[in-house]
C-alpha cells in the first residue's frame, strides 16, 4: 500500500488532538521564553547558548509531543484499529514517525530563529554573530525534532506515554543536567547534550555541532530502530 | 463473493491454548452468529483474522487471502473489534477522518456512515463525551466506512439500548441480504437466535458446533411441559405407564421432557387425573447452548458444509 495516504492519516491524528497541537506550541513558548529571561540576565556564559538556554525546557515538550502521537496507539485497542486499516507495520511505523518528524522540525526551525532574533533584540551588542547564530537556530530545530523521534521509538518500545516520560524527563532533568557539566566525559555523548554542542560558540569536549548532532542522531535512529521491531515483532 | 476461511487455526499464550485447531467457513449473504462463553477464544479468532496476532499454527484467509497481503483492507473487510478504540479527545468525525485516509476512502464516506449509524448529529462532539452505546455505534460506523464485503463485529450489541438491538438485528439482516459476508460474535444465545441465520459455537477454543440456527433449536431445544394436579400419585402412575421422562420439582410441579401439551392433555383427562396447569416451555434454547458448552469435552464438531 501507498505511503502518502498513510502519512496524511497519520497526520490528521496529530491534528486532531489538542494536546499535540499544545505540545507543539509549547515547544516554541518554552524555548524562546526562557532562552530571553536567560538573555536578559546573562553574566560570563557561553554568549550563543544564552539565547538557546530554553531548550532545556522545549524539549521537554517536544519529548511530550513524539511520547503522546505514539502512545495513543496503545491505548484502549487504538493500535488494533490502526493497523487493521494498515496492515504493513514498517510502513505504517515509518509514516508515523514522518507525521512526528515533519511538524516538529517545521515548530523546531521557527523556535530556533525566533529565539535567535529575541535573544539578539536582548543582548545587543554582546550577542552573537549571524554565522553562529544561524547555526545555533538551525541546530535547534534538528535537536528539537531528534528529541520528539527519540521518544516515539522509545514509546513504541515501551508502549506507554507514562513509562516513558518516567523515564526520560527525569533522565533529561536529573542525569543530564548533573553530569551535564562534567565535560569531556561519556556524559558528552548523552542524546541531548550531544545534539546541544551545535547551540553553543565555544566547546571544548569531543565533540563539534555537527558531530553532536549527529550523535543524537544514532541515538534517535536506534530508539526508532527498537520501537520499529517491537512493533512489527509483539502481537498488536 | 468473498467468504473467510479458517484452517486448523491455534493460537498459543504461554502455553495454554486460546484457540485450538479451529476450522471453518463464513459464507455471504447471511449472518453467521460466532457464540460462546466469555474466554471462549472469540476475540483471539478475530484478531488472527485480521492479522494483528500472528498464529501458532493454521491459517485464515478472507476471499482466498491473508489479511495482511490485502490492498486497502478498509474496503474489502470492515471490522468492530473494541468499542475504546477511539481517543477520547478527538471528535467521532476527526477518528473516522483519519482512518478512511489511510485507504484513499473519500470524506464524504465519513459523513454518510455517520448518519447510518445514527451520529450525525454529534459527530463534531468528543468522543469523550459518548456513551457506550454511541462509541458502539461508532466502532460500527468504522467497519462499514470502506463499504466492505465482510464486516467482522465482536460484540456489537454490548452497550446498546432496546433500540440500539433493534437498529443492529435491522442492520446486519441488510447487509446480508446485500450478499456481503457478516461474521458477528456474542456470548448470549437468546441475542444470536434473534438475527443469525447460522451459527459457530466456541468452546475453551475448540468449535463445538457449526451449524444452521434452525436446526440447532430442532436438534437441541427440547420440548419439556409444566403440570401441576391435586392427585400427585395418579399422575406419577400415569406417566410412568406411559414411558414418560418425568421429575417432580420442589414446588410440587411435574416437569415432563420430550412431551407436548396436546399429547399430555388427551391422556391426563382420559385418565380423570385433575389439572391445575399445563404448560408447554419452549425456553430452553439458552440451556441447551449451556449443555453444549458445559460437556464440551466430550464433544467433537459435527462440521457441516451448507
Amino acid at each position: 500500500m501507498p505511503f502518502i495516504p498513510v502519512l496524511h492519516a497519520e497526520w490528521i491524528k496529530i491534528r486532531t488532538l489538542r494536546s499535540q497541537l499544545g505540545a507543539l506550541a509549547a515547544v516554541l513558548v518554552a524555548t524562546a521564553g526562557f532562552s530571553t529571561l536567560a538573555a536578559a540576565d546573562v553574566d560570563d556564559a557561553d554568549p550563543l547558548f544564552s539565547v538557546f538556554f530554553g531548550i532545556s525546557f522545549g524539549q521537554i515538550a517536544a519529548i511530550a509531543f513524539g511520547t503522546t502521537a505514539v502512545s495513543t496507539e496503545f491505548r484502549g485497542g487504538a493500535l488494533r484499529l490502526t493497523l487493521a486499516a494498515v496492515p504493513d507495520r514498517g510502513r505504517w511505523f515509518a509514516a508515523k514517525a514522518t507525521a512526528i518528524a515533519l511538524p516538529a522540525l517545521a515548530v523546531g526551525l521557527c523556535t530556533g530563529f525566533v529565539s535567535l532574533l529575541v535573544g539578539r533584540a536582548v543582548l545587543g551588542a554582546s550577542a552573537p554573530g549571524w554565522a553562529e547564530g544561524v547555526r545555533g537556530a538551525v541546530g535547534c530545530g534538528v535537536h528539537l525534532t531528534l528529541m520528539a523521534l527519540f521518544a516515539a521509538g522509545v514509546a513504541a518500545v515501551l508502549r506507554s506515554g507514562v513509562a516513558t516520560l518516567s523515564v526520560l524527563i527525569p533522565f533529561l532533568l536529573i542525569v543530564s543536567f548533573v553530569v551535564g557539566d562534567l565535560s569531556g566525559s561519556v556524559a558528552d555523548f548523552l542524546p541531548d547534550r550531544a545534539g546541544q554542542v551545535a547551540l553553543h560558540s565555544t566547546w571544548d569536549g569531543a565533540l563539534g555541532p555537527w558531530s553532536g548532532l549527529g550523535v543524537t542522531a544514532l541515538w534517535t535512529a536506534a530508539a526508532l530502530a527498537a520501537g520499529a521491531w517491537s512493533v512489527r515483532r509483539r502481537d498488536a | 463473493m468473498t467468504s473467510i476461511d479458517v484452517r486448523d487455526l491455534t493460537k498459543e499464550y504461554g502455553g495454554r491454548r486460546a484457540v485450538d485447531g479451529l476450522t471453518f467457513s463464513v459464507r455471504p449473504g447471511r449472518v453467521t452468529g460466532f457464540l460462546g462463553p466469555n474466554g471462549a477464544g472469540k476475540s483471539t479468532t478475530f484478531r488472527l483474522l485480521l492479522g494483528l496476532d500472528r498464529p501458532t499454527a493454521g491459517t485464515a484467509t478472507i476471499g482466498g487471502d491473508a489479511y495482511t497481503r490485502l490492498r486497502e483492507p478498509l474496503r474489502r473487510v470492515g471490522a468492530l473489534l473494541d468499542a475504546r478504540a477511539a481517543h477520547g479527545s478527538r471528535t467521532a468525525r476527526g477518528h473516522l477522518l483519519a482512518l478512511a485516509a489511510s485507504n484513499r476512502i473519500p470524506a464524504r464516506r465519513v459523513d454518510t456512515v455517520l448518519e447510518e449509524t445514527g451520529l450525525a448529529t454529534v459527530a463534531r462532539q468528543r468522543v469523550r463525551t459518548y456513551s457506550l452505546g454511541m462509541r458502539q455505534r461508532l466502532g460500527i460506523a468504522a467497519a462499514l466506512l470502506g463499504d466492505p464485503e465482510a464486516v467482522l463485529l465482536d460484540e456489537p450489541a454490548n452497550g446498546l439500548d432496546p433500540e440500539g438491538i433493534v437498529w443492529i438485528r435491522t442492520l446486519l439482516r441488510r447487509l446480508a441480504d446485500e450478499g456481503r459476508t457478516v461474521l458477528v460474535s456474542s456470548h448470549l444465545m437468546g441475542e444470536t437466535a434473534a438475527f443469525a441465520d447460522h451459527l459457530l459455537i466456541l468452546g475453551r477454543g475448540r468449535l463445538l458446533a457449526d451449524t444452521p440456527v434452525r436446526d440447532f433449536i430442532h436438534t437441541r431445544v427440547r420440548p419439556q411441559v409444566r403440570i401441576r394436579t391435586t392427585d400427585p400419585a395418579a399422575l406419577a402412575e400415569l406417566l410412568a405407564r406411559h414411558g414418560h421422562d418425568a421429575s417432580r420439582e420442589e414446588d410440587g410441579a411435574w416437569t415432563v421432557r420430550h412431551a407436548r401439551v396436546e399429547d399430555l392433555g388427551r391422556l391426563m383427562s382420559e385418565a380423570g387425573v385433575p389439572v391445575l396447569e399445563l404448560t408447554a416451555r419452549e425456553a430452553t434454547l439458552e440451556e441447551a447452548y449451556f449443555d453444549l458448552t458445559a460437556s464440551e469435552a466430550e464433544f467433537t464438531a459435527p462440521r457441516q458444509e451448507v
